[in-house]
């Protein structure tokens, strides 16, 4: 009983920024990580905290429709459409280079 | 909306029809279902032809392709037809390259007739995914391998940036529908300040856009990507996306139209390095394909003038200047791919007019519409937005003559080749002029261009 006061204590302000949070680490994995398969892990970090946030609103404005939850199951449909060719392009680039490392992307340069 | 059903069911048919034939057979019927969707898209939006009864069981808040939204749909596909008949495809088994070509301009579509987020991030998706695909196609080929993974991550990561904001603006509105978002906004603009959640997303939403239509700071995937995947994805990704990506940020802005005060702030430096910056980095270009790039970044620069001014009143501009970009862009790569055999350099258009008076010609035509001399499309198209932005925006105008002004010195480099006849022997295969079907493509791009540069009226009876 006592962990449900705690959930009730929460302001929508808290989700902000637990999926901000979220996100950003996301967004700096893409940004710093070399492994085509942590790039792709980061990347549905970031859009798993935007479906958080969906969620969040949704329900903090009490929307009839529900838009937002809504939302949230086309994103991870797609989510997993991109997480397919993404990795179909990951075995792809292994195949030619026995790597998944993102290093080798230096060879198109001014 | 008829378009974009056509070419989604030719895109299944073309994909049956790839089990056994060459891809020529395909790349056939799906230009041929390109040109079908695109002339009875012009139709239904001049009102000659109605489907009305076809469409009446959809839903009709999420999406709405009329108007001038119809009219960019039908030159997205008329210009999705170009691509598909002039640039060369291979001749092995399969059907998957127009067929995905077919599914990424069904997405564009979506895209541009979007009225509510679910349907703008789906229309996105179904423009990109498929082009993750293509710019890989070249399957053993290193470049090819790493354009693929480098537009993958940077176009999922954009994604990401544009859906969080989207989250955002749910947050600060309540609404996903871009009409009742402009709606609750004009209330909202009579009580001061607009909140930070709806700014902060506005700014996400739009740097998601950004990146997918190469705007400066975001551009720097853009050159690589273009170089990396074959020629015909390259144009592809140039015209297509590009033109309904900038459909898509005037839509949006339009619906934001009461905070344009405030986002005038920022879009306008953007703009200032866009132009400024692609011109200048594509002067240093040794290679065309990469010079062709950063002017793709340069014209995004002066496509987003369409922001800082009414959307709905220069609709018919923004038009103008898709169709005048797309058909120079176009070319330019057409040429580009027929000559950069042996070498990537300007060089390869060395004694073009000697080897082939009509790519001579187009190069000319082209070069001249893309750069805006008067009597081409060019021309009219930059004279329509730049005389419709001085009204509201002087500076900016400015930045773009400027800009334009640059462009001059890297669109012309490839003349200095061409003209040269030096160490070039005639034989007799060249300068022999043969009527097949590529010249009739190659002389439909020549004319319009300058019909419409010569008697810009013609514009108002497409229109």
């Amino acid at each position: 009983m006592q962990l449900l006061n705690i959930f009730k204590s929460l302001d929508i302000s808290h989700y902000i920024y637990l999926s901000t949070v979220l996100f950003s680490i996301g967004m700096f994995g893409v940004l710093f990580r070399r492994n085509a398969i942590v790039l792709l892990m980061c990347i549905e970090l970031m859009l798993n905290a935007v479906n958080l946030l969906m969620v969040a609103f949704s329900e903090y404005m009490g929307d009839a429709q529900a838009n937002g939850q809504m939302f949230v199951f086309f994103i991870m449909v797609v989510a997993a459409a991109e997480a397919a060719v993404g990795l179909a392009i990951i075995v792809m680039v292994y195949r030619n280079t026995r790597k998944t490392d993102v290093s080798f992307l230096d060879s198109l340069k001014d | 909306m008829i378009g974009v059903s056509i070419i989604f069911m030719g895109g299944i048919l073309t994909l049956f029809l790839g089990l056994n034939k060459p891809e020529q057979w395909s790349k056939n019927t799906s230009a041929l279902l390109l040109l079908l969707a695109s002339a009875s898209s012009w139709f239904e939006y001049k009102g000659i032809l109605n489907f009305d009864l076809l469409f009446k069981w959809v839903p009709q808040q999420m999406l709405d392709i009329s108007g001038t939204t119809e009219w960019m749909s039908a030159l997205l596909l008329f210009l999705g037809f170009m691509i598909m008949n002039i640039m060369p495809s291979n001749d092995k088994k399969g059907a998957d390259i127009p067929a995905l070509m077919l599914f990424s301009l069904s997405g564009g579509i979506l895209l541009m007739g979007a009225e509510h987020f679910v349907m703008l991030f789906l229309g996105l998706e179904i423009l990109s995914i498929p082009l993750f695909v293509l710019a890989g196609s070249n399957k053993d080929n290193l470049n090819s391998n790493e354009a693929a993974l480098k537009y993958f991550i940077m176009g999922a990561f954009s994604t990401a940036i544009l859906l969080l904001g989207t989250a955002f603006i749910y947050g600060g509105t309540g609404t996903l529908n871009l009409n009742e978002i402009q709606l609750k906004l004009s209330f909202a603009s009579h009580f001061g300040e607009f909140p930070i959640l709806l700014k902060a997303g506005l700014i996400l939403v739009s740097v998601g856009l950004l990146f997918k239509v190469s705007a400066v700071p975001f551009h720097f995937w853009s050159p690589d990507v273009y170089e990396g995947s074959p020629n015909r994805i390259a144009v592809f990704m140039a015209v297509i996306v590009k033109i309904s990506g900038f459909y898509t940020l005037g839509n949006i802005f339009n619906s934001f139209a009461p905070m344009s005060a405030w986002s005038e702030q920022w879009i306008l430096p953007i703009l200032g390095i866009t132009i400024l910056g692609g011109n200048i980095m594509a002067i240093g270009q040794s290679k065309v394909k990469r010079m062709l790039a950063y002017s793709s970044i340069s014209h995004a620069g002066y496509l987003l003038l369409f922001i800082l001014i009414p959307f709905e009143e220069n609709i018919n501009v923004l038009a103008t200047y898709s169709f005048s970009y797309g058909l120079g862009t176009i070319s330019l790569f057409y040429l580009m791919d027929q000559y950069s055999r042996e070498d990537k350099e300007f060089s390869m258009y060395t004694a073009l007019f000697s080897k082939n008076k009509l790519h001579g010609f187009l190069l000319i035509i082209a070069t001249l519409s893309i750069a805006g001399v008067p009597s081409t499309i060019g021309f009219i198209a930059k004279y329509q937005l730049f005389s419709s932005a001085f009204a509201y925006n002087q500076s900016a105008v400015l930045i773009a003559l400027v800009g334009s002004a640059i462009s001059i010195a890297y669109y012309f480099k490839p003349f200095k080749y061409a003209f040269d006849n030096s160490g070039f022997e005639k034989t007799d295969n060249s300068e022999r002029f043969e009527l097949n079907l590529n010249s009739v493509y190659l002389l439909i791009l020549i004319v319009i261009t300058v019909i419409i540069g010569i008697f810009p009226t013609i514009l108002e009876y497409l229109l």
